[in-house]
């Protein structure tokens, strides 16, 4: 079977100061149908990623291998055109004209997307319908909440009914009942048929939608697999989350060298390892403690998540790597 | 016709703009509505009706058998119909009281005419001098005075050089000395005959100039230089969309859908063409109706606004291609702009629309080259002696554009 999407080998490096890789020898394909996740702290190279998947960014000549995009069998770099056709694109910020209302907006962004005549007014009808702002069509964006610019800025990329839609982040900044509807309309999507390519740093957002994820870290993808597959990287290990009656860092050392600790990091006021088998590490952790008079305030034991997985692989906090 | 499209989105966004609006109609319709204002009741005889300038005249002169009273004429000359709107004669006796007037104000100008003024038409060691004296506080009303009598005193200079010559010939003997009263007699009869047909004060006035009404010739060249200045503000204003699109991600969400670099460049330079033909065309239209500015004969006007919409826009291009961001946008506002636009019609804002007080300088800017032709169009001028400034302004939008193209080209490949 044709990959809906397929990314070979991608380079890019910034050049201003200091030489950035933003993204470092980036490849996977996505199955058609399917909700493709990647996952990954701010600054992993996510965005970056996306943008040169839809051509806003050329991928660097990488010093191994020959780079290649290509969208259901299209290649983007040969035929940009025909390729572009196909993908929808949710840009990370709102990409929308704040002085034109939602139904001009779309209207001038289906005529982008070659739309024309009876068909476009009946798509611009749709997804007006579909994002919930058909009563609201002829205000202005400035005039929107932000839930319902970002219900724009994906609508816009739904009017040519593409293949594929990338969404970046588009869940970044608004409320939980927009969010709700959008993960929502993400698996209407799917349901459709449609091939989605979805960014995030949620990683309750990638296990909920995703069909397959791949965990993103300085520019790298360090593992790509599906939720099930991805939690048994982390083995027998448990991840413990600890409060202590003092400043967290002091226990960073002595519990480090504990036997059975994989991996120590601080998160706010907690301290989260990684252990072999909680029943015999955590008492270790205690009687560390007590040997220091430091007093252990709360213990939590977490089944395996993606936070867990991304501790196992980078040792650091998805959540502020 | 997606770049249709875009020029269409573009345009209906520029005049939903109010900045925008501000700047392409509002200031330069408002700066040149305050200058009609000011001259707003400029008569259609072209007298100029600034409050008539309060001037005392005493004449002192005695006259004499050959000449006559010459004084007598001179202020006759000036209590003419013609000047009673330029300045309220009142007749005087005593000098002393007379300066005392223009010291305490109470007068504008003294006009004090001597005892022998007229014997020194044939008296060569008789002085005559006239003598002028003026309300320091006040400028243009006793300069108008002042030219008025100048030119009275130039017109009698003339009367001098015959009796000094007539004076001659009676010495010589091929002459008697009571032919030279009617010759001045004469002399005098024909200045004031040229006096009435309103030599004085029209010789001011280019006879050539079509303006029908005196206020829209004044503010004519003003408007045109409004016009000028705000047409290339609004070709940055425009074309500096690119930028902004660039940094609100609409431009790169444009370069996501299926239309090419070139296809959004077209649409976003067809936006700057049309918005500025329509600007112009509006400026154009609403000067004529509210001030009764003319603009010249159609053909000529037609490709001076051409020039200036291709000009404008090509340098907005140009500019656009050069700056990196939006940021940048108030230097070439306030710097660029301002500083090439008030180099290139420096004639105007200096008052002499037709002369060139620096030179060449106004040449090396684009405003430059439209304001010559605009001018020269609307002072009249024929489509061969515009066509220079019109094929020099077409060669200089040329080059601005292809280099802006290039650039623009190169930054967003
Ligand atoms: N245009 C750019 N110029 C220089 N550095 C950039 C640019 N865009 C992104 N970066 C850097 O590249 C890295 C990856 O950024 P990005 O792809 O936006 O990450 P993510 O979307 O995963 O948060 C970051 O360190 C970011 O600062
Ligand atoms: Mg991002």
């Amino acid at each position: 079977m044709q990959p809906a999407l397929y990314v070979q080998n991608l380079h890019k490096t910034f050049r201003n100061g200091h030489n950035l890789k933003a993204v470092d020898g980036v490849s996977f394909e996505v199955n058609p149908g399917e909700i493709f996740s990647l996952l990954g702290p701010n600054g992993a190279g996510k965005t970056t990623t996306i943008s040169m998947l839809s051509a806003l960014l050329k991928p660097d000549n990488g010093a191994t291998g020959v780079s290649d995009i290509r969208i259901m069998g299209k290649s983007l770099l040969a035929e940009p055109l025909a390729a572009k056709a196909m993908i929808g694109v949710v840009p990370q910020d709102i990409a929308l004209y704040q002085d034109l209302t939602a139904r001009e907006n779309l209207v001038f962004w289906a005529k982008m997307y070659g739309l024309k005549g009876a068909q476009l007014k009946t798509r611009v009808a749709e997804v007006l319908e579909l994002i919930g702002l058909t009563d609201r069509a002829n205000d202005r964006i400035s005039k929107y909440s932000g839930g319902m610019k970002r219900r724009v800025n994906i609508g816009v990329a739904l009017l040519h009914q593409p293949s594929v839609i990338y969404m970046d982040e588009p869940t970044v900044g608004i409320d939980p009942q927009s969010r709700r509807s959008i993960l929502d309309g993400v698996i209407a999507l799917k349901n459709q048929g449609m091939t989605v390519l979805y960014t995030t740093h949620y990683m309750e957002e990638a296990q909920e939608l995703s069909d397959r994820i791949a965990i993103m870290d300085h520019g790298k993808i360090i593992a790509n697999d599906t939720h099930e597959n991805l939690i048994r990287l982390v083995g027998q290990k448990t991840r413990i989350s600890l409060s202590v009656n003092v400043e967290p860092e002091t226990m960073i050392e002595p519990w480090r060298a504990c036997n059975g600790v994989s991996t120590l990091v601080i998160e706010d006021t907690k301290i989260n390892l990684l252990v072999d088998d909680s029943n015999i590490v955590l008492p270790r952790l205690f009687e560390t403690a007590a040997a220091k008079n430091v007093r252990i305030t709360s213990v939590e034991i977490q089944e395996p998540n993606l936070e867990t997985v991304f501790l196992h692989l980078t040792g650091r906090a998805l959540r502020d790597a | 016709m997606k770049p249709f499209d875009i020029a269409f989105k573009d345009l209906t966004r520029s005049f939903r703009s109010t900045f925008s609006l501000i700047f392409m109609f509002g200031i330069p319709l408002l700066v040149t509505g305050m200058f009609f204002l000011m001259f707003g009741n400029v008569k259609a005889t072209n007298a100029i009706s600034i409050p008539a300038t309060k001037v005392v005249v005493v004449n002192l002169d005695k006259g004499n058998a050959q000449t006559g009273a010459l004084g007598q004429t001179i202020v006759e000359s000036l209590q003419d119909k013609q000047l009673s709107g330029l300045m309220e004669i009142s007749l005087m006796t005593d000098a002393a009281e007379a300066r005392k007037m223009v010291e305490t104000g109470a007068s504008g100008a003294a006009i004090i005419i001597p005892a022998d003024f007229s014997d020194s038409f044939i008296d060569p060691n008789a002085r005559g001098e006239i003598e002028f004296l003026q309300d320091p506080t006040l400028t243009i009303g006793p300069k108008i005075v002042q030219s008025v009598l100048n030119n009275l005193i130039d017109a009698y200079a003339g009367i001098k050089i015959t009796t000094s010559e007539a004076s001659k010939k009676v010495a010589s003997g091929s002459m008697t000395s009571d032919q030279i009263g009617p010759l001045v007699q004469n002399y005098v009869a024909a200045i004031h005959a040229s006096t009435a047909e309103d030599k004085l004060i029209q010789q001011h006035t280019p006879a050539s100039a079509p303006q029908k009404n005196a206020a829209a010739a004044l503010i004519g060249p003003i408007m045109a230089g409004m016009m000028i200045f705000f047409a290339f503000f609004t070709g940055v204003n425009t074309t500096s969309s690119i930028l902004r699109e660039d940094e609100e991600g609409t431009l790169p969400r444009l370069f996501t859908t299926p239309t090419s670099q070139s296809e959004i460049l077209r649409g976003k330079f067809i936006a700057v063409g049309l918005t500025i033909v329509i600007q112009v065309a509006v400026l154009i239209t609403s000067a004529w109706l509210l001030f009764g500015i003319q603009w010249g004969s159609l053909l000529p006007l037609i490709l001076s606004s051409l020039c200036l919409v291709c000009s404008a826009g090509t340098f907005g291009i140009l500019i656009c291609s050069i700056m990196k961001n939006t940021k940048q946008s108030g230097i070439v506002f306030g710097g660029l702009l301002t500083v090439t636009g008030m180099l290139g019609m420096i004639n105007i804002f200096t008052g002499n629309p037709q002369g060139s007080p620096l030179g060449i300088v106004p040449m090396l800017t684009p405003q430059g080259w439209v304001a010559r032709s605009m001018l020269a169009t609307m002072s009249g001028a024929s489509l061969s002696s515009i066509l220079p400034f019109i094929l020099g302004s077409f060669g200089i939008s040329l080059i601005f554009f292809l280099i802006g193209v290039w650039r623009f080209q190169k930054r967003y490949a």
